[in-house]
């Protein structure tokens, strides 16, 4: 398993894309730094540990997962607000074939004394099949009691009247459901992702 | 031999029956116009001829250019020739109007077995469209409907209807929400769609659309059923007096 620990400058961007993500990774972010990492699994093994140490540090993860025929993706991510100030999100999409699973821990931890700081959580899954499992747990650790966190977590099959509108267009129901899917994904994955979910759907979708 | 020919339709929700034995001949090149009390199943009507899956067809027939078009998917329907133009349309995120319509022709054209859309060719014509109906290239590239007026959602069903060129066009309230401007530009696009193989079933509550797109015939709808058909003035008529004689 691959393992990457990353610690930012103060003041640092750093954004990165990370296709076949399965790994650990630890990421520091001290004081107005911001991380943005963007993770593609499919069936793979996800964990994120994230330090936000200074005032204004922030982290965005987006992560995406594939799931089908006895495939697992697991996705444990931390982020540890140990200053007060700091912001982080987690939105996570997924999209999951015939038995596919997916099991997503997400945890925000906010200590005593980081107070004022922000942090979300947001998981979205659409299941093809009624064999697809998705485990979603959510968790805030918080003791700072001046903060600002939401999660939520939507799971369901792809949209009835969405599918109808495509095909009433003679879009037939395959075609109809990779658009939606691809239309899912896409505010989540830049087009440097496209080959990856294009060819994951080509036996899955 | 007609082009549409329902016959006896019944059809239900869940429990609940919606359509009660319709009848409905259209002949090519006439412009039909449905008339009927909210809730009497017009819309209902439109989406079983499109293929909604929600709704069961418990009896009757609906033929197409002689096939039954009960025996067809949704999108070999609209590959046949049949459009229903939505009183609300879907949203879509993330799939822009633009590929949206590409896929369409790209899915016609798989249909007929012809070859491969020219993209060039596409963006040329879609522009030359898209200009007459007052779309802007910015509107094309959002995603379909997401976050459109609702006027400018019904401009760019009529957009579809002129690229897919159908032989039948089922307009579902095309002039609700529409300005006075906007009604003249839709009903123009539609207008100018007349072809002698082409028909039209318009949906409408007012007589204002009629203006602009004279029907051959009115039908009155309701509770699922057609009670009374007749030429332009019966539109006139109701306008004047409301459903109370029906009821
Ligand atoms: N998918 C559905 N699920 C439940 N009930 C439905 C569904 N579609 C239609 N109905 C019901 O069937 C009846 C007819 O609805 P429909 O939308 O066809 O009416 P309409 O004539 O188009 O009305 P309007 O003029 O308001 O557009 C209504 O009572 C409606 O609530
Ligand atoms: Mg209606």
């Amino acid at each position: 398993m691959r393992i990457t620990n990353k610690t930012l400058m103060p003041a640092e961007s750093v954004h990165e894309d990370v296709v076949d993500a399965s790994g650990s990774y630890v990421i520091e972010v001290p004081e107005g730094a911001r991380y943005e990492g963007v993770f593609l699994l499919k069936g793979e093994t996800l964990k994120i540990a994230v330090h936000l140490t200074g005032k204004n540090a922030g982290c965005v993860l987006k992560i995406a997962y594939l799931s089908s025929t006895d495939l697992k993706n697991d996705i444990v991510c931390d982020v540890y607000h140990d200053a007060p100030e700091t912001y982080s999100s987690q939105i996570v999409k997924g999209v999951l074939a015939e038995n596919g699973t997916v099991d997503y821990h997400g945890v925000i931890h906010i200590p005593f004394n980081s107070q004022k700081c922000e942090g979300s959580q947001n998981h979205h899954a659409v299941l093809l099949s009624d064999e697809a499992k998705v485990t979603c747990v959510p968790e805030l650790e918080i003791y700072a009691d001046d903060v600002k966190c939401a999660h939520g977590s939507a799971i369901g099959a792809l949209d009835e009247m969405q599918l109808f509108y495509l095909q009433s267009r003679g879009i037939d129901l395959k075609e109809a459901q990779k658009m939606l899917i691809h239309g899912f994904l896409s505010d989540l994955l830049p087009g440097s992702f496209e080959p990856q979910i294009a060819d994951w759907m080509v036996k899955h979708a | 031999m007609a082009l549409l020919e329902i016959k006896n339709l019944h059809a239900r929700v869940g429990d609940k029956e919606i359509l009660k034995g319709l009848s409905l001949t259209i002949e090519p090149g006439t412009v039909h116009a449905i008339m009927g009390p909210n809730g009497s199943g017009k819309s209902t009507l439109s989406n079983v001829i499109a293929g909604h899956p929600a709704y069961e067809v418990t009896a009757g027939e609906i033929c197409f250019k002689g096939k039954n078009l009960l025996d067809m998917r949704t999108d070999e329907r609209a590959n046949e020739g049949v459009f229903l133009g939505f009183q609300y349309p879907v949203e879509i995120p993330g799939v822009s109007y633009a590929a949206f319509l590409k896929q369409a022709l790209i899915s016609k054209k798989k249909y007929f077995g012809e070859k491969p859309l020219d993209p060039v060719q596409f963006i040329k014509r879609l522009k030359v469209r898209a200009q007459a109906l007052g779309i802007s290239d910015d509107m094309l590239k959002r995603p379909v409907n997401v976050g459109f007026s609702g006027g400018e959602k019904k401009r760019l069903e009529t957009l579809q209807m002129g690229f897919l060129e159908p032989d039948f066009c089922i307009l579902d309230e095309m002039d609700s929400g529409l300005d006075i401007d906007a009604l003249r530009v839709v009903g123009q696009g539609v207008s100018i769609m007349r072809e002698p193989h082409r028909s039209f079933l318009l949906i409408t509550h007012y007589q204002r659309l009629l203006d602009y797109i004279v029907p051959d015939v009115i039908h009155i709808m309701v509770d699922g059923r057609i009670v009374d058909t007749g030429d332009k003035s019966l539109a006139l008529k109701l306008e004047e007096k409301g459903y109370a004689d029906y009821k």
